[in-house]
């Protein structure tokens, strides 16, 4: 594949992922109503006597709070916000700082997410092979979120594919200057 | 026998990776691969151990407790966004403004009861800045004096409850997250009465570095000033309030207790007319950022101790620190100078999500209460946060701080403050009932 396709390639997954990351991040609001709405059915429910929440809503509150941090992962390492220790990086030239990126990328990211299908892929076929249920009465399908772990690591992977040909880009093109040192690059050809 | 020193080995291969600045949570993760696979290929470590790993992502997935996280950011970061939190900041300001020092005693305030919802440092202390700086610098305060106490009451919102810090910390100790609240409570706002103190010495002392507002400003009748404070005050103040209040009655779960305080941010925006579609989506891109972050940094954490305990690094390190000279004092002393020097590079999740986890065991084994130990490492790492010339607080204000304030400035302006910090440290180390009377 020449360079041209790439880097195009990982302009699809940057823009794929951010569209999932914004898509995420609604559910945050959702999370917010659901959690009230648990609240409050639990404590009037206590009152009237009657249970006015059921499984159905607790369990999804965690489905909600599971898929924001599965399926927005991906996006928060394109935009950078993944805690780094920047003592050392901070202080480094925007090479040092590619070659960091590049080498991460290569050798602890894409082996990890690798890892994590490979050790996950067992318990989720499992998993759907008996349509896993939920232990409690009324609880939701335990089969579909334990997939979301799987696409969680597919979609870091691909990502981290992205990261890595951006890195190697901006070490094969000519140095540019950067004036100053902003310390999370954040560099990407929309 | 002879792969006793891979684990130790573990240890200090991975926190040079931690170093070299990739993202933690995924260094972490490829450490212990790297070391998994190393330990398979040598014969010490048994690779169906690894298939433990999506159990406990699910675990983590599924866990009641790091639900209520989102929550609290949510609540924090609308609060900001929806300008309420500046507000408050003016209004206080305004009320404290008719004596010398009143601004900063505003950003005391403001600190402590709105910093509180959110956990990483960076985030409150740039926060502050950005709403609390220039006002000072407006008003003639002293450099010194203005960022001394943005980074302290910055970093200090972090151990009072409602932070996410304390409750990822709970977590990890395996403590009631109202208990850890509660222990946290009294250190807390005894730190931010010292504060207060310190800021009133100096107006007494030393008057130019802390003027009150000009009159022209606080030229307000009582009345308008009364409505103000009723607007811009009471709500946010009831909202933190009923939140820790039914947390702490045991009404309500920290997370039903996080998502109604959500909820309640939301109503109060809307009320003053500030919930707009830019800060309600900010709001929720950076909700899901943070969870997201927090969240993977465990994860990459799980994968790290699965590894680790593989290979019998637990047992070495409960032998380390259950032998030192000295016991539970000797613990108690490494401890506190791992997690202060640790604290000069690394945040309060990675400490939590990494090394809590190691100290734990050997802190039962020789009987140390885990609520105190709690709220010891968060004061301890406050402390780290905000000394010179590492301290994390500092640089996030230098990124947002005017160039005509020196660092040398900043360093100043810290001292007095990391002194009053150390001096509470000792004293809820030397008398645990200080954190522990409401606790039991």
């Amino acid at each position: 594949m020449n360079r041209g396709r790439l880097a195009s390639a990982s302009r699809g997954i940057d823009a794929f992922n951010r569209r999932l990351g914004s898509l995420v991040a609604w559910l945050t609001l959702v999370m917010v109503l659901v959690g009230s709405f648990n609240a409050v059915a639990r404590y009037l429910g206590r009152w009237v006597g009657v249970n006015l929440s059921s499984n159905t809503w607790l369990e999804l509150q965690w489905y909600l709070f599971s898929l924001v941090f599965l399926l927005g992962a991906a996006h928060v390492l394109e935009c950078g916000a993944h805690v780094r220790v920047d003592v050392l990086y901070g202080r480094l030239s925007t090479r040092a700082r590619s070659w960091i990126d590049l080498l991460g990328s290569l050798l602890f990211l894409i082996p990890f997410t690798v890892f994590g299908l490979w050790v996950s892929w067992p318990a989720v076929r499992n998993s759907w092979a008996i349509r896993e249920g939920s232990p409690d009465p009324g609880g939701l399908a335990r089969y579909p979120i334990k997939a979301v772990i799987l696409l969680a690591f597919a979609l870091l992977l691909l990502q981290g594919v992205s990261e890595a040909i951006k890195a190697a880009g901006r070490l094969r093109a000519p140095e540019p200057e950067a004036p100053g040192g902003a310390t999370a690059p954040k560099e990407e050809a929309r | 026998m002879s792969g006793d020193w891979l684990a130790p080995l573990m240890f200090v291969v991975v926190m040079l990776f931690i170093f070299l600045g990739y993202p933690v949570a995924f260094s972490l993760g490829g450490a212990a691969l790297f070391f998994a696979v190393l330990g398979v290929e040598l014969g010490y470590f048994d690779w169906n151990l690894l298939y433990a790993f999506p159990e406990r992502v699910f675990g983590v997935m599924s866990n009641y407790v790091l639900l209520a996280v989102p929550y609290f950011i949510f609540m924090g970061t609308l609060l900001e966004k929806s300008k309420l939190a500046e507000d408050l900041l003016h209004t206080i300001g305004l009320l404290f403004g008719r004596v010398r020092g009143g601004l900063a005693l505003a950003v005391v305030f403001v600190g402590t009861l709105l910093a509180a919802a959110t956990g990483v440092v960076g985030a409150s202390v740039v926060a502050m800045g950005l709403i609390s700086l220039p006002v000072m610098m407006r008003y003639r305060y002293s450099p010194e004096l203005a960022t001394g106490v943005i980074t302290a009451a910055g970093t200090l919102g972090q151990i009072i409850p409602p932070s996410i810090v304390l409750v990822v910390l709970a977590d990890q100790l395996g403590v009631s997250v109202g208990d850890l609240f509660l222990g946290s409570l009294v250190p807390g706002l005894a730190l931010a009465g010292l504060y207060a103190c310190f800021i009133g010495v100096v107006a007494m002392v030393r008057p130019a570095a802390a003027p009150a507002l000009p009159a022209a400003e606080r030229a307000l009748s009582g009345r308008v000033l009364a409505r103000r404070l009723a607007v811009a005050m009471v709500p946010p103040l009831a909202l933190v309030l009923v939140v820790l209040g039914s947390i702490f009655a045991g009404v309500a779960t920290p997370t039903e207790a996080g998502a109604l305080g959500a909820l309640g941010a939301i109503a109060l925006a809307a009320l003053h007319r500030r919930l707009s579609m830019q800060a309600l989506r900010e709001t929720m891109a950076e909700t899901a950022r943070l969870t997201s972050m927090v969240v993977f940094l465990l994860i990459g954490s799980t994968a790290f101790a699965l590894v680790f305990r593989g290979l019998y690094g637990d047992v070495w390190i409960e032998d380390l620190l259950t032998n030192l000279p000295g016991g539970k004092i000797g613990l108690l002393i490494v401890a506190n100078l791992a997690i202060f020097v640790l604290g000069f590079f690394i945040d309060f999740f990675e400490i939590a999500f990494i090394i809590v986890p190691l100290l734990v065991p050997a802190a039962l084994a020789l009987g140390i209460d885990p609520v105190w130990f709690g709220v010891m490492i968060a004061m301890n790492l406050q402390t780290s946060f905000l000394t010179p010339p590492f301290g994390f607080a500092i640089f996030y204000l230098r990124g947002v701080c005017p160039p005509e304030i020196s660092t040398l400035q900043m360093y100043r302006g810290v001292v007095p403050f990391v002194a009053i910090q150390i001096v509470a440290l000792v004293l809820v180390i030397a008398f645990p009932e200080i954190a522990m009377f409401l606790v039991r």
